[in-house]
């Protein structure tokens, strides 16, 4: 993984010291709440319910065995015991006290970690598919392009104060395991018909309240080119991006209301000049191998893919078919840590199992955990020989619930219980869901089903992509739940169409018990959810949800 | 009478805002809205004492690109803090347009986005009353190293590959 030199050192250190600056000079009263507010969410720092928020940086969901440690020393020493990964590949801790943030981003800074833009109007963490690297059906390695923008975008002076958050998703394999499509801009790796590496672009994807797929602006940009044409979508998009109404502020709403053709024009025309004026924004050939001289895969043994299945127990062999994905190398597999245990809230963490992990990670893999932006952990580099100890070892720490790509794999924000911003509780729907459909044969039955939960517009659960999405809403001061079906953040992204009036809290894990039922009864052989769904349309669903209700 | 910062320390303002009701004295130099300087121009006013004042809200600095050559100075307003179109516009006119002037940041810019004005191109700040000039001044020197070519000599990321 890419490690810190001089320079990158020095420039998290001096934003450690910037960061104890300010929060001092507002602890003094010498700053407003007003004018520190957008200083403390430029470190990750939100008030939130019961107490601050802190957002620490996963760039594109790699971490170091060191930087886990870290992580859960941060959750024993400045929290409760435990955090929470997010759908940006980052982590969260609910209960930091203020005063400790500059000497949490201190701790931070000694495994190379920060937590700088992981909000405020700004380019924000840069994410990229967990598989990178790893991945059978992969191009190229999407983590040194990321890596590369995370430099750029770092403290970028021009783009610290754009209209709205900025969010970019890389991709290096025809599968899109990074919702490429719903990001502001989604980079797709790719070659040329002469063999070179470049990009496809897509600009204006998002959720929120306006849920946007992302339009394609560039067929194929060479790689050489990233920086400079980036930095001319940044500055069209800050020259030009609404600032009168923040919930019209995105880029999305910017291409949509000049329509995709204009944009480009826009972009092209700017990027033209910049590639004049800027020719250091140029990435030589030399500086991308430097920067991919960071992410050399472990030295692999020469090993043959082996049935470790045979003869072992139903448990393993569900564990095995349900967390574990197919490996670039023969002889070794991807394993999906599940932090989506029935009855822990998905994405949590606690400092036990983050140390715990790391040891693991340490012993079977590579010395480094990958984060998922449907908030699970991977084991990147196992031996196919060691997947047993692997599992018994996740067992023990209740993190190898076989639940992987199921219904109780949920993609699920804070919500209420944590969130100044919901409107309605998540977490406990999803303990809703988890215990109406434990029972893990009837789970498997129904195959590959993503639920993904928000608890207001805002949509931090992606709930617009989920196979079937929930969103919280407020009804005169009460939670209701409104139902989407036939979403998708995979490749060809879709986003969800809304069933009908929103249901009551207590029904919601029964209409989508409804909603399962016609799927069992109407699908055909072989045919998943998502599938039946767009066979059918919602219709059906619908009818089955109201038809006796009313 | 506002702060005025310019190469890292406090200096006296020679320049008034016009364009308002009062006429400043004949030998004033005169800071006008981008309308209102131009007309100047063309009317024959001295083109030493006389300044441009953009609007970062307005984000298309090209009306002020004729004048450009004889410009003493470029004032940037942010009618509200933290108008990224501000800083977009100081950087073309020093990057793109060449211009070699002082480049005044006025208008509600707080001292913590001094750093960020400075290596786009501002090299003056005129600070709001309530603002401490010697936590400003420290600020412009809040980074000793930067990832972005920029104004100022920060030891910067293309020093790894030889640039």
């Amino acid at each position: 993984m890419y490690r810190y030199d001089d320079i990158d050192a020095t420039l998290v250190a001096e934003r450690v010291a910037q960061f104890r600056d300010q929060t001092r000079r507002f602890l003094e009263g010498k700053l407003s709440e007003d004018e520190f507010r957008p200083l403390r969410l430029r470190n990750g720092l939100y008030i939130q319910r019961h107490a601050p928020m802190l957002r620490i940086a996963v760039p594109y969901g790699l971490l170091s065995t060191r930087q886990l440690r870290m992580l859960g020393h941060i959750a024993r020493k400045y929290d409760r015991g435990y955090g929470h990964f997010t759908t940006r590949q980052n982590m969260q801790f609910n209960w930091p006290e203020l005063k400790n943030v500059p000497d949490i981003l201190a701790d931070l800074a000694s495994v190379e970690m920060h937590s700088i833009q992981t909000s405020g109007n700004c380019i924000r963490n840069t994410t990229a598919d967990h598989f990178a690297g790893i991945a059978p059906d992969e191009i190229d390695d999407p983590r040194p392009y990321c890596e590369i923008i995370r430099q750029w975008s770092t403290l970028h002076p021009e783009f610290s104060y754009l209209p709205r958050k900025f969010k970019i998703a890389v991709t290096g394999a025809p599968a899109d395991r990074a919702a490429s499509e719903v990001h502001d801009i989604g980079l797709h790796l790719k070659r040329d018909a002469n063999g070179q590496i470049g990009f496809e672009v897509l600009v204006g994807g998002g959720l929120g309240r306006t849920p946007i797929l992302g339009k394609m602006i560039r067929e194929f940009l060479p790689r050489e080119h990233l920086l400079s044409y980036l930095e001319a979508i940044l500055r069209v998009y800050n020259q030009e991006g609404r600032r009168d109404n923040i919930h019209k502020a995105r880029i999305k709403i910017l291409v949509k209301a000049k329509g995709v053709e204009v944009f480009r024009d826009l972009v092209e025309a700017e990027w033209a000049l910049i590639r004049e004026a800027e020719p250091d924004l140029k990435l030589t050939d030399a500086e991308v191998d430097r920067i991919r001289g960071f992410f050399k895969p472990p030295p692999y043994e020469k090993l043959a893919d082996i049935n470790v299945t045979q003869g072992q127990s139903a448990d393993f062999q569900a564990w095995y078919r349900y967390n574990t994905r197919a490996h670039k190398v023969p002889g070794y597999r991807a394993v999906v840590v599940s932090l989506k245990a029935h009855g822990v809230p998905p994405g949590d963490i606690t400092a036990e199992q983050m140390d715990a992990v790391a040891d693991l990670a340490d012993r079977v893999s590579s010395g480094e955990v990958r984060t998922t932006h449907d908030q699970n952990l991977v084991l990147g580099e196992v031996r196919q020989i060691d997947l047993i100890e692997t599992w018994q070892a996740l067992k023990a720490l209740n993190l190898a619930t076989p639940n992987i790509g199921t219904l109780t794999d949920m993609i699920c924000c804070p919500g209420l219980d944590f969130c100044s911003l919901a409107n309605a509780g998540s977490l406990g729907i999803a303990k809703q869901i988890q215990e109406r459909f434990g029972d893990f044969d009837y789970l498997y039955d129904l195959g590959h089903i993503e639920i993904k939960m928000s608890g207001c517009m805002n949509a931090c659960g992606h709930h617009h992509v989920g196979h079937i999405g929930i969103l919280g809403v407020d009804k005169h001061g009460e939670e209701w739940y409104q139902i989407t079906l036939g979403g998708s953040a995979s490749t060809h992204s879709a986003l969800g169409e809304v069933i009908g009036p929103s249901v009551a809290k207590d029904v919601v894990a029964e209409t989508i018990s409804r909603i399962l039922d016609v799927y069992v009864a109407q699908r055909e052989s072989g045919e998943e959810f998502l599938e039946t769904v767009r066979r059918l349309g919602v219709e059906p669903f619908a009818e089955k949800v109201y038809g006796t209700a009313h | 009478m506002a702060q005025l910062i310019k190469g890292r320390q406090l200096v006296a303002n020679d320049w008034v805002l016009g364009g308002g009701e009062v006429q400043p004295p004949a030998d004033a130099r005169v800071i006008l809205p981008l309308a209102d300087y131009i007309k100047a121009i063309e009317a024959g006013e001295p083109a030493d004492r006389r300044a441009p004042l953009l609007k970062a809200e307005n984000h298309d600095v090209s009306p002020l690109l004729p004048y450009l050559d004889r410009v003493p100075l470029v004032a940037v307003n942010f009618t509200t803090t933290g108008d990224g179109r501000g800083f977009t516009q100081a950087r073309l006119l020093r990057e793109r347009h060449g211009y070699q002037g002082e480049l005044r940041a006025v208008g509600k810019i707080r001292v913590d986005q001094m750093f960020f004005l400075g290596r786009c191109g501002f090299d003056a700040f005129e600070l709001l009353d309530d603002e401490d000039a010697t936590t400003a001044i420290a600020q412009l020197d809040r980074f000793s190293v930067a990832y972005q070519e920029g104004s100022g000599n920060l030891t910067h990321t293309r020093r790894r590959f030889g640039g």
